[in-house]
């Protein structure tokens, strides 16, 4: 035992020595391992603690995404509470393929396995085996919707890769547009837990069809939807597609009729399949409706007087500048825009040019009813005495070294006055009235009545092509000088004079208040003021020649054919004025005259409650196409129908409340 | 001590043998062994509800014959109601059969009664489903509308060899298609949740928002016929309130059910005679 002890004290000696001798190198490493454990400590309190908000944001972008669904446009009423534009409910059966994670992988594996029991060499790769997989079962859903439906529906392949690649956290649209009877079937049939079902948006709906389309307008597909004061920014966003109003009253008042986008966040797993609770969730809100000034019974009665004929209508009320009838042929049929316009359809809309707005988008000389004009400035001026014969219409005269003829009244008015004038629309006489007043005073009295300007209307495209020509315009613009001929012609709202339909409305409108404005509008406001603006400056006796005039263009005039006809008949005084202008066109590589129809008018003369113009396109070259034949008659069907509602009217539906 | 230990936990692991057993059965076994359990333990449903009819049949033979004839006046003057309202459904059947055939419409589709007694019912808020007397015996498909004198119960949603089990429209996992009574667009109707013993109640979905109802104005309604399932016109129940959803879109709203579903003893099953 001593002999071992010795031994073990020996070996414990040498070995704390050599522990002795090896210590300042493990002191070092001491300070190694500490300075390497700072260093760990102090990157991981780095990235944990100072990071923290960095990598926690980085991991919220990695593992949420946002899904953004637009909120159904607000509806468009007539000004007696009728629909004109609303939602329609669009059915559609749709695949939620983050539910079939699982079935797309054990169907992965089933085709990895039978391509490899075939021993082909020529395997597909992982991805296209994948891309077989997701087809394969989304078909298997769809059949089963086809054997409910009686249909035989297939899958698009690309369609439905683009959608795994862009928008996987959205429904797959199986069929879209359901009729109600599909959709009543699949909600039989499907079982209420399943990867399949019937989902509805919102589409337009047009009870009207293609009344007052070019006024309403149509909606084209939103990609790019947005949500206001909803989280996740910076997210991943999925957007449902949403509307953009493209024409009409849908363009302009987009941002009111559009609704408020709802949206969801949900966390996804790392294959992208969304995590249910979402973790964030607001409802979509319905966009604000509007009251149109528009009266839809006016408006279809103006339509189908106008029919196949090209042209437009406008009735206002006088009073305050509201539009009852916006009407414009040709047209298109507002439902075949919803939920998208053809391909065929929109090449069948640009080829009849059904998509100009001719109240507001086309200038056209005014004719004969611009002759209204030139005899408030001529009595403004003091140039016209309503009671003085200045020509002896004989259905000629010589202007400079050209021959003007009369156009109205076979040519022979003989003596005639101001009221006589305006009523036969002679042209002798106003040839010879604009001679008095000079072009600069006729243009200076257009511009007073803001004929040379738009109207302000809340439509979107309105035309500032019109004209009020003057010798200073007809320089500047095409470098000649000014013939008396073109006073002659402008006198008559011929020659260089272009102006719109609207221009015209609010023009008769004013005159029947006997101001120099009226600003037309869309927007219906339940008892909404009177208009008022400067007064013509027209003395009592002056006016009461002028309307005199217009009165007897409705009696004994160029429109008194129509009071002939016991259907145009209104049982009210009337002030109207027919034209007929003409342009000189190319058609079917022939240089011709087409005729533009026109009429003006107001009613009751004693307190004016509408006005309205009517221009209408000939289409034949050199075909007789007047006014007081083609244009009144559309006129006396909106003021009947006007009066006809007005002594029997209709209740008011009250639109539904915009929540 | 060893061997005590072992003893011990000998039911756990033949616990776990059994469940891993399980696990690896095939499905056809297991199916088996279910539809076998539940073959099995039917007798027993029947036998028991064939023991409270003759219950019931015992307690009617106790009461005194001036009940047994007031009831049975009462029984005739019901039965000549109803026989004055056939005469009036054979003349309307008529009369729309007549119309459909002017018009060209396809027709409904055609069933056979086949009535059942109620052999247990189950009102769980899980569950709202019942039991009939007959199953595969006497025909009954799955899927097939059932119905009562106030209108639907449900669709059968298992069969067996001598029962079925229909889920009742209460149920949440039962959707059909609807109109409300003087509409045209059907509408889609879901069993609500209800809670045990509550009034039963349902969901409507997709109303078009220009429909009205409240509980002081409530809307009655029925099948669409248009889902294929069920006729038109069977009555679901009585729409008490509906508001507009969020959306703006639609409105949604709630149906109070027939509160006899509860305490239904016999049903008429609708077996379609020309099945798709």
């Amino acid at each position: 035992m001593a002999t071992h002890d010795t031994n073990l004290a020996e070996r414990s000696g040498s070995l704390v020595q050599s522990h002795k001798n090896y210590q300042p190198r493990v002191v070092f490493f001491y300070f190694v391992i500490l300075a390497l454990l700072l260093t760990l400590g102090g990157g991981l309190a780095y990235q944990q603690l100072l990071n923290r908000d960095r990598h926690r944001d980085t991991e919220r972008v990695q593992n949420q995404r946002r899904i953004l669904v637009p909120g159904p446009r607000g509806n468009i009423y007539d000004r007696e509470g009728r629909l004109l534009v609303g939602n329609r409910a669009r059915f559609s059966v749709v695949l939620y393929l983050d539910e079939l994670r699982a079935e797309f992988r054990r169907e992965f594996i089933r085709i990895r396995k039978n391509y490899r029991e075939t021993g082909d060499k020529d395997l597909p790769n992982s991805a296209q085996m994948e891309e077989i997989a997701h087809t394969t079962v989304v078909q298997r859903y769809l059949d089963q919707v086809n054997d409910i439906l009686h249909r035989a529906v297939s899958v698009d392949r690309t369609d439905l890769k683009k959608h795994f690649d862009r928008q996987l956290l959205l429904p797959y649209t199986l069929i879209d547009d359901l009729e109600p009877g599909d959709y009543a079937r699949l909600v039989e049939h499907l079982p209420v837990r399943s990867p399949l079902q019937v989902m509805a948006s919102s589409t337009r709906f047009y009870p009207y069809g293609s009344a007052a389309a070019h006024t309403l307008g149509y909606v084209g597909v939103d990609s790019d939807i947005d949500v206001e004061d909803f989280p996740g920014e910076d997210l991943k966003t999925f957007k449902m597609k949403g509307t953009l109003g493209r024409d009409g009253l849908e363009k302009v008042f987009d941002t009111q009729l559009q609704g408020e986008a709802g949206g969801t966040i949900f966390r996804v797993d790392p294959t992208g399949y969304k995590i249910n609770p979402p973790l964030e969730k607001r409802l979509p809100v319905q966009g604000k409706n509007l009251v149109t000034t528009l009266d839809i019974d006016l408006q279809q009665v103006a339509e189908e007087a106008i029919g196949d004929r090209i042209g437009t209508a406008v009735a206002l009320d006088v009073r305050t500048g509201e539009v009852l009838v916006l009407a414009n042929k040709p047209d298109y049929n507002l439902s075949d825009t919803s939920p998208h316009i053809s391909q065929q359809t929109w090449q069948d809309i640009i080829d009849r040019n059904a998509l100009l707005n001719q109240a507001i988008g086309g200038a056209y000389p005014a004719g004969s009813t611009f002759k209204i004009l030139t005899a408030i400035a001529g009595l403004r001026s003091g140039r016209l005495d309503p009671d003085q014969v200045i020509v002896d219409c004989d259905g000629v005269v010589k202007i400079g070294n050209k021959l003007f003829y009369c156009s109205n009244g076979n040519g022979h008015h003989h003596e005639i006055t101001l009221a006589d004038a305006i009523s036969h629309s002679c042209d002798i006489y106003f040839y010879e009235a604009g001679r008095l007043i000079t072009p600069d005073i006729l243009a200076a009295e257009g511009r007073r009545f803001h004929l040379d300007q738009r109207t302000g209307i809340e439509l979107p495209n309105e035309t500032s092509r019109m004209v009020m020509p003057t010798p200073e315009w007809k320089e500047e613009k095409m470098g000649e000088r000014w013939f008396p001929g073109d006073t002659a012609n402008m006198a008559i709202g011929q020659g260089y004079v272009l102006v719109t339909p609207l221009d015209m409305a609010c023009f008769v409108a004013s005159v029947a208040r006997n101001e120099v404005y009226t600003k037309p509008t869309l927007l219906h406001r339940p008892n909404a003021p009177v208009q008022h603006s400067e007064p013509i400056g027209l003395t009592d006796a002056q006016r009461a020649v002028l309307l005199h005039g217009m009165e007897g263009t409705t009696i004994y005039g160029s429109a008194k054919d129509i009071n002939k006809l016991p259907l145009y008949h209104v049982p009210v005084r009337m002030a109207g004025k027919t034209g007929t202008a003409q342009k000189r066109v190319v058609k079917d590589g022939q240089l011709g005259t087409i005729n533009f129809a026109w009429y003006i008018c107001f009613a009751p003369i004693e307190k004016p409650e509408i006005a309205v113009a009517v221009m209408l396109e000939g289409e034949t070259l050199g075909e007789a196409f007047q006014g007081g034949l083609n244009a009144t008659p559309v006129a006396n069907l909106i003021l009947k129908k006007y009066f006809e509602k007005r002594d029997h009217p209709s209740p008011f539906v009250s639109p539904l409340k915009t929540p | 001590m060893p061997p005590k230990r072992f003893d011990q936990a000998r039911p756990f692991l033949t616990l776990i043998v059994i469940v891993i057993a399980w696990l690896v059965v095939p499905v056809v076994v297991k199916t088996f062994t279910r539809a076998s359990f539940i073959e099995l333990q039917a007798p027993i449903t029947v036998a028991a509800s064939y023991a409270r009819d003759l219950q019931e049949y015992w307690t009617l033979r106790l009461h005194s014959n001036s009940e047994l004839i007031e009831a049975g006046r009462d029984l005739a003057r019901l039965t000549a109601t109803y026989e004055y309202s056939v005469q009036q459904n054979a003349t309307l059947q008529a009369e729309v059969a007549r119309l459909e055939e002017l018009l060209k419409l396809p027709a409904y589709a055609n069933y056979r009664p086949e009535y059942a007694r109620v052999v247990r019912r189950d009102f769980s808020g899980w569950w709202q489903q019942l039991t009939i007397r007959k199953g595969r015996n006497y025909g009954i498909p799955v899927g097939a509308p059932v119905i009562f004198s106030g209108g639907v119960v449900g669709r059968v949603s298992e069969v067996r060899a001598y029962t079925a089990v229909v889920e009742l429209i209460s149920n949440p996992g039962v959707r059909l298609a609807s109109v409300i009574e003087g509409e045209t667009q059907p509408i889609s109707f879901q069993g609500g949740i209800n809670a045990t013993f509550d009034a039963p109640r349902g969901v409507i979905e997709f109303v078009p928002l220009s429909v009205f109802a409240s509980a002081a104005m409530p809307k009655r309604l029925v099948t669409s016929g248009l889902g294929g399932v069920f006729p038109p016109g069977l009555s679901l129940g009585t729409v008490t309130k509906v508001e507009p959803s969020a959306d703006g879109l639609f409105k949604s709203g709630e149906v109070q059910l027939d509160p006899r579903l509860s305490t239904l003893t016999e049903v008429t099953v609708l077996v379609p005679l020309n099945p798709e």
